[in-house]
């Protein structure tokens, strides 16, 4: 048990440190990275840190390797994870597919920046398709957590661990370059899941039961259906029991904001300054990206006029918005293609010209 | 009384049946493998790492806990496994394609940084389980279904000769290239097998056999004419022995 | 007396254990297993056997499954 970082009262943190320590705090064994700019700074604390403590840390040769490194370390049962970004999550796709027909607990921090291609270090939201869709092949759900804030960043890192284990799918928490950059007051509180068994699964060597196989490769077609079909009825109990948001001033409102991450902070914002204005406007965020909140969402719709969702991408959520929503309101988009969210008073500018 | 001198090994899954074609050699190899994992006493502590090609079905052979790796992959899912619990036994079992192409960083990496992990890697000069075509270790000349004309090095290049490449790796501890084409060499090879595990057991860092075997389906050749071929052509540029061993007192 | 143990089903035909036996003790037989394949047989009337195991090491289905020398 670490207690060093353990404080009960507000540091000023930056949100990549943050990550690291709670995942330090959270009891994650192994890490395993490649550098990449804006999150670079998680695998610089976890090298110093990890080694102190005695647990695992290699400098990977490539994404592709340290992803594949933490698969490697999830079969054995214990917690491991890697970090990256955009350009370079793009190359873990194929190990995270493998990861999920495996059902492996992997832990997958990925701070966005500016894409297409090499893009550019600045903050966005451009890889919402890439976590909740995936870019591996097949049938298979990632579960994506979206913090908004720094103390976020330590809570959903340490749910991130836990929803990985407790339903043994990789988990992806996904933070971008100014949440991963942004220093603000934050608290570590101890881990506050109970640790999941996994001595039913876990590779250990096969002393005294027989051995154990974690495969993907199902040469019968009949029993690759049957495990496609496994996979999806646990997603659906991931959606019944996890499935988390937040929203505010909704009860009234004729609009309502939808947007996620470090974005909803000014969206939030932009709701009190439409409300001062007389707007009836209301602001939902989802934290869980996937499972996402289809269900609250469409019970909305019957009682707004409009949904607007507010996006650091070319409109990306608004996708799952319009089939949540299914018809029931109008969805409209307000967003910028790569960099800092739009501030709370073009958003309510913006909000203003299409009402 | 006669005295049993041949058995399965007991680190093989109870009835299991190979699934490779007729006079393939990768049975002698897994075979080797379970004969030494059974000599060393260390089944119940080993983990595979299965990787993308005919070797995959190595964990419905060997009976030890395995998890499979992408393709390319097997060292860094290996590495993952053995820094996670370095008191496990980890051991890959990989084709030249998955070793030598598609996973070359993963391996020389592994190498390079002494991970204590064994890899065995099968050369047969060919991609196998896609239908023959060419590979990393398709020899000039050598014809293909992606070299009909045979492997010229305008067009393709040189092969790659594996176990020197280990062997110039710094944690490195143990690599050879061993032939299954005789009696007698595969009596070598299991030595070669056994000691690529030794070093890993004895800390001292990453031991590496590269096998030369026959696919006799895709070289279009009776078992006999595999290896045959794999005397003449392949011994001469793939050259067996010992390429490094740090044991080897001088 | 030394002896061969062979399981007829695991043998795929590939015949390489006939070659490798010193004695000629190895042939092709007649009958068939299930797949379809015409079995080696093991018939050594004059008791020439060594038990070398030459044959259960080259077989790479483990169709030999024991060897005893003796």
């Amino acid at each position: 048990m670490i207690t060093e970082d353990i404080t009960n009262k507000k540091v000023l943190s930056k949100g990549n440190y943050a990550i690291a320590k709670a995942s330090i705090l959270a009891g994650c064994d192994c890490y395993f990275g490649y550098p990449i700019t804006p999150q670079s700074e998680i695998g610089e604390y976890m090298s110093g840190k990890m080694q102190e403590l005695g647990r695992a840390y290699v400098s990977a040769e490539s994404e592709l390797a340290a992803i594949s490194m933490t698969l490697g370390a999830c079969s054995t049962g214990v917690k491991a994870m890697t970090s990256s970004s955009s350009c370079a999550v793009a190359l873990m796709q194929e190990t995270l597919s493998y990861a999920t027909a495996d059902e492996l607990p992997l832990v997958l921090i990925s701070v966005m920046r500016g894409g297409p291609g090499l893009g550019n270090i600045y903050p966005s939201q451009g890889d919402y398709f890439q976590a909740t869709k995936g870019g591996g092949n097949g049938d298979y759900k990632l579960i994506v957590l979206a913090p908004s804030n720094v103390q976020e960043c330590v809570d959903l890192t340490y749910k991130a661990f836990h929803l990985a284990h407790k339903y043994r799918n990789p988990t992806v928490l996904l933070a971008d370059g100014l949440l991963g950059q942004m220093m603000e007051p934050v608290e570590f509180k101890p881990y506050p899941y109970a640790e999941i068994d996994n001595s039913d699964w876990a590779l250990t060597g096969a002393k005294n039961r027989k051995s154990r196989v974690i495969r993907s490769y199902a040469p019968l077609a009949d029993n690759q259906c049957k495990f496609v079909e496994k996979l999806f009825e646990k997603y659906k109990t991931i959606e019944e029991n996890e499935t988390e948001w937040e929203e505010m001033g909704t009860e009234d409102a004729d609009i309502i904001l939808v947007s996620f991450g470090s974005t909803s902070r000014n969206v939030k914002t932009a709701m009190k300054l439409c409300r001062e204005k007389g707007l009836k406007v209301g602001f939902f965020r989802p934290i869980t990206l996937f499972p996402f909140p289809n269900k609250r969402l469409n019970e909305l719709a019957s009682k707004v006029k409009k949904f607007i969702t507010v996006e650091v991408n070319m409109g990306q959520m608004i996708n799952d918005v319009k089939l949540a929503v299914n018809g029931k309101a109008s969805v409209e988009l307000i967003h910028k293609a790569v960099g800092a969210p739009p501030s709370p008073e073009e958003i309510q500018s913006q909000v203003e010209e299409l009402i | 009384m006669a005295t049993q001198v041949f058995k399965i090994p007991k680190s093989l899954k109870e009835n299991m049946k190979y699934s490779f074609c007729p006079g393939c050699d990768h049975g002698v190899a897994v075979r080797l493998v379970a004969e030494v994992l059974d000599e060393l006493d260390i089944q119940d502590r080993s983990v595979l790492i299965a990787s993308i090609g005919c070797s995959v079905t190595a964990y419905d052979f060997l009976d030890v806990d395995s998890v499979e790796a992408p393709h390319g992959r097997a060292l860094a899912v290996g590495t993952g496994v053995k820094r996670a619990k370095p008191n496990q036994v980890v051991f890959s079992y990989q084709g030249d394609g998955d070793f030598a192409s598609i996973g070359l960083a993963e391996s020389l990496h592994a190498a390079l940084r002494g991970e204590k992990l064994t890899a065995i890697c099968i050369n047969n000069t060919t991609y196998g389980m896609t239908g023959g075509q060419l590979g990393p270790t398709t020899l000039l000349g050598q014809k293909t279904t992606t070299s009909t004309m045979g492997r010229n090095v305008e067009y393709y290049g040189y092969p790659i000769k594996i176990a020197e490449h280990v062997a110039l790796c710094d944690g490195t501890a143990y690599a050879a290239r061993v032939s299954l084409d005789t009696v007698a060499n595969i009596r070598k090879a299991k030595q070669a097998i056994k000691k690529a595990f030794e070093v890993q057991l004895n800390g001292l860092g990453f031991g590496f056999v590269e096998i030369l075997a026959t696919c006799p389906t895709n070289w279009r050749m009776t078992p006999e004419q595999a290896h045959e071929r794999v005397r003449k052509e392949m011994m001469k540029h793939y050259v067996p022995g010992v390429y490094k061993d740090i044991t080897e007192t001088k | 007396m030394s002896r061969i143990v062979i399981d007829k089903n695991k043998c795929k035909a590939c015949y390489l254990c006939i070659n490798e036996c010193p004695k000629k003790l190895l042939k092709i037989g007649n009958e068939t297993n299930s797949l379809g394949n015409h079995v080696v047989e093991f018939v050594d009337l004059k008791k020439e056997c060594l038990g070398c195991a030459m044959c259960a090491t080259r077989c790479p289905d483990l169709a030999i499954t024991e060897v005893y020398r003796g």
